[in-house]
């Protein structure tokens, strides 16, 4: 089954809308069983419509600019929750937008999000930037903005390189994590949209095939003539979602990133156990 | 002689008749043979005949006159002299048959050489004046028609000028016959005739095809001689379905080069025709035919149209397409001041698709075309019928503007008039189509990058921004909406467009793009509370700017000054809008002013302005304070502010950064819920212990300059741990320490006592207090598990999260729901959640020992 994620739309405050060719992949109803919108997503009244198109189950938990509750019909409101658990196949999914969580997006304080909750897979948000890692045997996901919204997030251009280091990415913050808590040794399985695979999710369903364990594919996804006339397009993130294939203990993970107009699917495999 | 009593026997007596001069002419029986003919002809008299049974009948007599007039040819001077049989004919009884017979033997005898063609075409046209009932000469001259049209191939123009006048003499006599069959009759049969006629248009029509044929491509002939003439005729007729028939057939029988030598006149003649003819119609059909032209050409381009024109000596007041139809346009609201709205604005709409196909790139006389219907409009006076509205709509979003964005955006910044006309139609239209503009405009991500573009762009959207303040603003009513704390406001699709619009602003230059933003920003102004959905997008802008300029500040050097000011204007800018936010929504979204604050001061302390983030962050706390009232959206709202500050590295001159943490501190000590106060400090504790920020370079381990307090860290811990051991609750309470054990934990693998203060002793007291808590829960759940309740309550499982509410996951339900109170269905097992989070957490450090051999001496 299909589980589709999304975070940080930001329509209309910080973005126009999906970018053209992700609404003409995910835009297919009854192909995705269930959304999750990771925060920041309920602004928009045509994003609303255009999710519950792709799926009447759609899942949201509240970012820091959602509103406290959410129309789920013409008369009654809910609450939006700050974090809930979702159980697919033998994951169970923890989701929260990690607004409340700090240091923000820090891989031990999601570890002890993850088993305060007590689940498999970890989905957030807020950061603007993809990611998926395991740590501990679980597996954490972020799937990025979706629009490619603004971060008020410290940006990568710090050095006189805009374009360089376009996309920041909290590579090291795992690699600290490691050294801290002595887990060099520990193999996770991590991957980055920049790695380059084109796979349709769509596709088979091979043998789980373990992502090379790549410290040094963590290049980062700069737009490759980032002059002084891309700082506007530098300015913006680049826009990513994630679609998880759960079939029973195995969960696909497929990270589609949108650069220079085209789209690009990474995938990555994670097996409970 | 007397004819059939229905059409099944006239036909069979034509048939019956044929047959039998045939037979006769077999013989040689000239005299019978005609006798036969006559008395099929008779048949024709019949007052009885529909059009339509007239027409059949037509039909199978004329088949039978062509085999008479075939052997008339064949046995010409043989047998006889056609001249004696012309003479011959003029005796039969009956005048139809006779002239029936005459044009027969006429036309026979037109095929020779040596005939009197003049004398016979006139006296044939002459003499058809005998026959005046309507249907009877109708047909009469049409046999004349086809009888005659093969000889009208001339050389010479005298020629064709004579057989042009032949033909027309017919046109104007068939016509006038055509409209008194409007008047037989008795009154009530007025529509069925009116039907009937339109049966019968062919037949007049044809000599149109005629006139097409003979006249060729003489442009001058048609100009001079044809046209005034067949003009003269629809005009005199001065009726209704002549007139739109004939007007018609002129513009689909000649070819185009003519029509566009001879615009005026047919533009002046549509002026004169009965009131009841649609104008729109005629003027739609010429504009079609027009825009045919340049589809049919080879080479469309305007030139080689030009020179082709040139060629057929079309004059120059005849080759400005839109100034003939202007001028048209002009004299038909003069001369036609009854005219409604209706009527004209699809003649306005054809001469603009016309205008466009013509000439594309013109605004001004789009603007021309679009004023004067504004002119009419106000003269209209009244307001706009409904019906008018898809008129209205058609004329706004006509495809011919809207197929190019480019160039509909020239027209909406253009063409003044076009927002007049707009804000001239009734509010529903209005927004509507303003809706439609947004989305064209928003799908396209046009950019808008001058002020002045940007000023009428938002001048066309007025209907949409007092949409909203047009509700009477019964501010009690409203009020009481924000006395309930209302952070939740409805979306609303039209403001969510205008807010797409502020991302459209664009230019190169920061400070024109301020000044953009500035625009947009006082203009959003006006829709008072409505504020709430734009002011998010123009400060996000002001981030983005803020960040351009960082970037720029960086780079170039020498214009550092320059940028570094635009950075504080831009802080200055938002400041000033979140204000506006502020005082314009009367406390209807203070979380979001919150937040906003927030962000802004993170970005201020990434572009080292330490001052202004102080500020930012102050205002936060300023609202947070004084309103920020609902015990939950406090709660994250101070985490929230803990994030941030986490973060933040320029905060450290004049110790703001301890003022701030401290008051954050505070604050989350201060909740309302002890829960809440617990959670918030330990979170607090973070907030003297500064973390990596990979992307300024720094790394854990390396970096030396963390801010890091470890004494504090404890304090928080310490104290959250007081709070947790008061919550009444036991199942809170207990959940509470296992959370601050794992926070504890985060500590252990971060350094050594000697620098975060948490010791191995603390975290074994800490393991041993929960245990205590643990085992008295234990005891309450055994106790009630007497109440015949089992453990497995069939795979339900319950969580407490972060931010302490119940999540509730059923074994069937794939989704959790959530609960701010604990549940109270009787299948959770509450006392479970710490329980089993606590073997979670013990777990985990029982598998760090394996990492890390510090976590050994911890005693589990």
């Amino acid at each position: 089954m299909l589980l589709l994620a999304l975070s940080d739309a930001h329509i209309p405050e910080r973005a126009i809308d999906l970018p053209h060719k992700f609404k003409k992949l995910i835009g297919v109803p009854n192909k995705i069983q269930q959304v999750v919108l990771l925060g920041n997503c309920t602004k928009s009244h045509s994003f609303l419509q255009f999710v519950n198109q792709i799926s009447p189950n759609v899942v949201s938990v509240r970012g820091e600019f959602d509103n406290k509750t959410l129309a789920s019909s013409k008369t009654s409101r809910e609450e939006i929750p700050l974090n809930t658990i979702l159980k697919q196949g033998d994951f169970t999914i923890g989701c929260c937008n990690g607004y409340t969580i700090v240091p923000k997006s820090d891989p031990l304080s999601l570890l002890t999000f993850a088993r305060q909750l007590n689940v498999d897979i970890v989905l957030w948000g807020g950061t603007h930037n993809v990611e998926a890692y395991t740590l501990e045997g679980k597996f954490f996901i972020n799937p990025g903005t979706c629009t490619g919204a603004f971060s008020a997030d410290w940006p990568a251009a710090q050095d006189s390189e805009p374009g360089a280091a376009e996309q920041p990415r909290s590579d090291a913050a795992e690699t600290t994590t490691q050294q801290a808590s002595g887990e060099a040794a520990q193999s996770d399985g991590r991957t980055t949209p920049s790695a380059g695979q084109t796979e349709d999710p769509s596709g088979a369903h091979g043998p789980a095939t373990q992502p090379e364990n790549s410290d040094s594919a963590a290049e980062p996804n700069a737009h490759p003539n980032a002059g002084a006339d891309d700082f506007d397009e530098g300015l913006k993130n680049v826009p990513s979602f994630c679609l998880l294939d759960i079939q029973g203990s195995t969960c696909t993970l497929y990270i589609y990133t949108y650069v220079d107009d085209e789209v690009k699917v990474d995938k990555i495999v994670y097996n409970k156990g | 002689m007397s004819y059939a009593e229905n059409i099944e026997q006239a036909v069979s007596v034509c048939k019956q008749q044929t047959v039998l001069m045939q037979r006769c002419l077999a013989q040689e029986k000239l005299m019978d043979a005609l006798k036969h003919t006559s008395i099929m002809l008779t048949e024709l008299r019949s007052p009885l005949l529909t059009p339509k049974q007239y027409y059949e009948l037509y039909i199978l007599i004329y088949d039978s006159l062509s085999i008479l007039s075939t052997y008339f040819v064949d046995c010409h001077t043989k047998r006889h002299h056609l001249a004696d049989l012309y003479e011959l004919v003029q005796y039969a009884g009956n005048i139809l048959p006779r002239l029936y017979l005459m044009i027969t033997v006429g036309s026979a005898y037109l095929q020779c050489a040596d005939s009197p063609r003049e004398e016979i075409f006139k006296d044939m046209i002459e003499m058809c004046k005998g026959v005046q009932h309507p249907m009877r000469g109708l047909f009469l001259r049409y046999y004349l028609s086809q009888r005659t049209k093969e000889f009208f191939q001339a050389d010479s123009p005298e020629a064709k000028k004579t057989n042009a006048n032949f033909v027309i003499t017919n046109f104007i006599e068939m016509n006038k016959l055509w409209v008194r069959l409007q008047h037989q009759g008795p009154l009530r049969e007025r529509e069925q005739r009116t039907r009937e006629r339109k049966e019968l248009k062919i037949l007049i029509g044809v000599n149109l095809v005629r006139l097409s044929q003979i006249v060729e491509s003489d442009f001058n002939m048609y100009k001079d001689e044809i046209l005034p003439l067949v003009l003269e005729q629809v005009i005199q007729c001065r009726d209704v379905v002549s007139q739109e028939y004939l007007f018609d057939v002129i513009c689909q029988v000649f070819p185009d080069e003519f029509h566009l030598g001879t615009l005026a006149e047919l533009l002046s003649t549509s002026l004169k025709l009965n009131p009841a003819v649609p104008v729109n119609k005629i003027v739609l059909t010429l504009v079609e035919r027009l825009n045919g032209f340049i589809d049919r050409q080879e080479n469309p381009g305007i030139d080689e149209i030009s020179q082709k024109l040139a060629s057929l000596n079309i004059g120059e007041e005849n080759s400005n397409l839109f100034f003939i139809f202007w001028k048209f346009l002009n004299q038909l609201s003069e001369e036609r001041p009854d005219l409604q709205l209706q009527e004209l604005a699809p003649v306005v709409q054809g001469i603009l698709k016309l205008k466009l196909r013509w000439g594309p790139d013109n605004i001004r006389n789009v603007n021309t075309l679009l004023s004067f219907m504004t002119e009419k409009c106000k003269e209209h006076g009244k307001a706009i019928p409904d019906e008018c509205d898809y008129l209205f709509h058609d004329l706004l979003l006509a495809p011919e503007f809207t197929n190019s964005m480019k160039f509909f955006y020239n027209v909406l910044t253009q063409c003044a008039a076009y927002q007049e006309l707009l804000s001239l139609q009734n509010k529903k239209l209005q927004r509507h189509c303003v809706n439609e503009i947004l989305d064209m405009l928003v799908n396209a991500r046009w950019q808008i990058t001058s002020k002045a573009d940007l000023e009428t762009i938002l001048k066309i959207c007025e209907s949409l921004i007092e949409a909203d303040s047009e509700k009477p603003a019964s501010s009690l009513m409203l009020d009481e909406d924000d006395a309930l704390g209302n952070e939740n406001w409805t979306l609303s699709p039209d403001h969510e467009k205008l807010a797409k619009l502020t991302h459209l602003c664009f230019n190169k230059s920061v400070d024109v793009h301020i000044e953009l933003l500035l625009s947009c920003r006082n203009w959003f102004q006006r829709s008072g509370r409505n504020i709430k959905y734009h002011s998010p997008a123009i400060i996000s802008n002001f981030w983005i700017l803020i960040r351009k300029c960082q970037w720029k500040l960086k780079r170039e050097q020498a214009d550092s000054e320059k940028y570094s000011n635009t950075i504080k204007q831009l802080f200055k800018h938002i400041s000033r809008t979140i204000d506006n936010l502020y005082n314009s929504s009367g406390g209807g979204c203070l979380d979001l002013i919150y937040k906003l604050n927030l962000q802004t001061a993170s970005l201020a302390d990434q572009s080292q302005l330490g001052d202004i983030a102080y500020d930012f962050f102050s205002q936060a706390f300023t609202t947070f304070e004084e309103s920020l009232s609902d015990s939950r959206t406090q709660f994250q709202a101070i985490v929230n502010m803990a994030q941030t500050l986490q973060k933040t590295r320029n905060l450290y001159m004049e110790s703001y950064y301890e003022t701030l943490i401290t008051r954050c501190t505070l604050h989350g000590s201060k909740l309302l819920k002890k829960q809440d106060q617990c959670r918030a400090v330990y979170t607090c504790s973070h907030l003297w212990w500064a973390t990596e920020i990979s992307l300024l370079g720094e790394e854990e381990g390396i970096t030396e300059s963390f801010f890091r307090e470890g004494k504090r860290v404890l304090e928080c811990l310490q104290r959250s741990l007081r709070v947790a051991d008061s919550v009444m609750d036991n199942v809170q309470s207990c959940e509470l320490m296992i959370e601050i054990l794992d926070r504890c934990c985060y500590y252990f693998i971060h350094g050594d006592e000697t620098s975060t203060n948490v010791s191995v002793k603390y975290i074994n007291g800490l393991v041993e207090l929960i245990k205590t808590n643990i085992d008295s829960l234990k005891l309450e759940r055994n106790s009630m598990l007497d109440d015949d309740r089992t453990l497995n309550n069939g795979g339900d499982k319950a969580y407490i999260g972060i931010d302490g509410c119940y999540i509730h996951l059923g074994a069937t339900n794939s989704v959790a729901t959530t609960f701010t109170k604990p549940p109270t269905s009787k299948s959770t097992n509450l006392e479970s959640i710490p329980i089993e989070h606590f073997d979670r957490t013990l777990q985990y450090i029982q598998d760090q020992k394996e990492v890390d051999s510090r976590f050994k001496a911890i005693v589990l």
